[in-house]
């Protein structure tokens, strides 16, 4: 049961170190934050749309379409209905208000454009060695590690369990909120007890294995930085530069917007 | 909050961490629940694991709650705001183990496995002030970086948990707490003594973590939609952005205050 969203390909962005592809994140995210108007929030969608492109990760863009388009929907609605401006445009929406609010439903889209470029080009055990080579514990860490290996398994049970309920007759679509959150219970209950009953086990296993019995380890993934890397750092710190200089010079901002 | 650090050194709890965020992540997608606002927030029976885990398995049941809605976020939804749902789900999955029998006669003075009306009770509070609190500190963050106005997502947020929680957690703990208590699994069985905090001063923390969690609510909530000072049965002209921040922020400071008194 594949749930994620890694792409199995060979591109440039995928060969790039995680924590490479981490700091662009990260920088990803502080462009789309440094402006509040919509031309310029879309011009930094522009450049995400094009680094997705670079990582052939498009078509996982497509699997959310309808979260992109609701999320910008209620973003749109709730700033220009928040936001306050100058000129007024209908009812206390103001055409200030009413940039905000797209350019803000832009801004959350960019971000999550940009965490699927994270997440369609980076496998899982390169996300979590990336985080231990960032500083994270290594516990912390490899409870991250082993409960993303996880999800799917027990996704695959909830999904047996609710199938094996429904074959008895269990019915989730009928009665009030209060009926359909009560027949939740039979579903949940196993699920729950399957997995704090192989919590021993887990356990076990692991400390057989040596966990936390030396502070140094090795790791059978190696990462390290490549010429490519430095490139697309340089590249990206470039641009982050000139979008904080433009932002220091006045360009970006709504004239007239008290957000 | 020294356990919250300490627990990681036990084999054990980092495993119920794992299982904690595997199982909230892993809900989330086949029992997918029905929307409350189409399109924007649904019924999440995932939304019960961090109260039931975080008080049963205490730290490792928080941890476990907030890289479970990192993980979460992996199927689609990464973006900055992830930081704060790491922050606010850790604190909804905290709150529940370090309060629960510290909040003087509104306590039952008995163990969760709620039986009694008067567990029922404590158990409500619980809920109520852990989605409180998950909701202001994430509708926080999001204001912060001007993203959603407070007043949005702080509704949605604590009607959802708290619902959700309130209905299906009272029957889960009548089932689990029984098992998890004859398997040694409660965190308290697990951990030693000497690893965990010492009760500072439980009244004073449990009366700060209630004026933070709720005041941070309201005086957002407030804020946001210009509640405070407004006209009766008029659309309030709300203030966002640093208003908000800045009126949240002192109720955050006082409930981690709390937090560390406990």
């Amino acid at each position: 049961m594949n749930l994620y969203l890694y792409l199995d390909r060979d591109t440039f962005v995928h060969r790039l170190d995680p924590r490479t592809k981490i700091l662009l994140l990260l920088a990803s995210f502080a462009m789309a934050l440094l402006f509040s108007h919509p031309f310029y929030v879309a011009s930094v969608l522009g450049l995400i749309l094009l680094y997705c492109a670079l990582g052939g990760s498009l078509g996982n863009l497509r699997k959310i379409w309808f979260l992109l388009l609701t999320i910008g929907l209620l973003s749109l609605a709730g700033w220009s209905l928040f936001a306050r401006g100058q000129t007024p445009l209908f009812w206390r929406v103001t055409w200030e208000s009413f940039s905000y609010g797209l350019a803000t439903a832009i801004k959350i889209d960019t971000m999550i454009v940009a965490g699927v470029i994270f997440l369609s080009t980076t496998k899982n055990e390169e996300v979590t060695l990336a985080l231990i080579r960032l500083g994270i514990p290594y516990s912390a860490a490899f409870a991250f590690s082993m409960a993303l290996r996880l999800v799917p398994t027990f996704a695959g049970t909830a999904s047996t369990v609710v199938e094996a309920q429904r074959s008895r007759g269990l019915d989730l679509e009928s009665g009030n909120v209060l009926e359909r959150a009560k027949k939740y219970i039979p579903l949940l209950a196993p699920v729950f007890l399957n997995t704090i009953r192989s919590t021993d086990q887990l356990a076990m296993a692991l400390e057989g294995k040596g966990f936390g019995s030396r502070r140094g380890r090795t790791f059978y993934l190696e990462i390290g930085f490549k010429k490519g890397d430095f490139l697309a750092l340089a590249i990206t710190l470039a641009l982050l530069a000139l979008a904080l200089v433009m932002r220091m010079a006045g360009f970006g901002r709504i004239p007239g917007l008290s957000a | 909050m020294r356990e919250v650090v300490t627990m990681w050194r036990y084999t054990k709890m980092v495993v119920l961490a794992a299982l904690t965020a595997a199982v909230y992540a892993a809900i989330l997608i086949p029992l997918k629940g029905f929307p409350l606002i189409p399109g924007f927030t649904e019924f999440r029976p995932a939304n019960v694991v961090p109260i039931v885990f975080g008080l049963l398995f205490g730290p490792a049941g928080a941890w476990g709650s907030a890289l479970g809605n990192l993980i979460g976020d992996f199927f689609g939804t990464l973006s900055l705001g992830s930081l704060f749902g790491f922050v606010g789900n850790f604190f909804y999955g905290f709150v529940g183990y370090k309060i629960w029998g510290h909040m003087g006669w509104l306590s039952s003075g008995k163990g969760v496995d709620i039986r009694s009306g008067r567990q029922f009770l404590e158990y409500a509070l619980v809920v109520f002030l852990s989605s409180a609190i998950c909701a202001a500190i994430i509708a926080w963050g999001l204001e912060l970086l001007g993203l959603l106005p407070f007043a949005i997502l702080g509704s949605i947020i604590t009607l959802n948990n708290f619902f959700t929680a309130l209905v299906l957690g009272p029957l889960l703990l009548w089932l689990l707490y029984p098992r998890v208590y004859r398997w040694d699994l409660l965190w308290t069985d697990i951990m030693d003594e000497k690893d965990v905090s010492t009760h500072l001063s439980p009244g004073f923390g449990a009366l700060f973590m209630w004026s933070g969690g709720l005041g941070g609510l309201i005086a957002g909530l407030a804020l946001s939609t210009g509640l405070y000072g407004a006209v009766p049965f008029t659309f309030g002209a709300g203030t966002v952005g640093g208003a908000v921040v800045l009126g949240v922020l002192p109720f955050l400071a006082l409930f981690f205050l709390g937090c560390l008194l406990m």
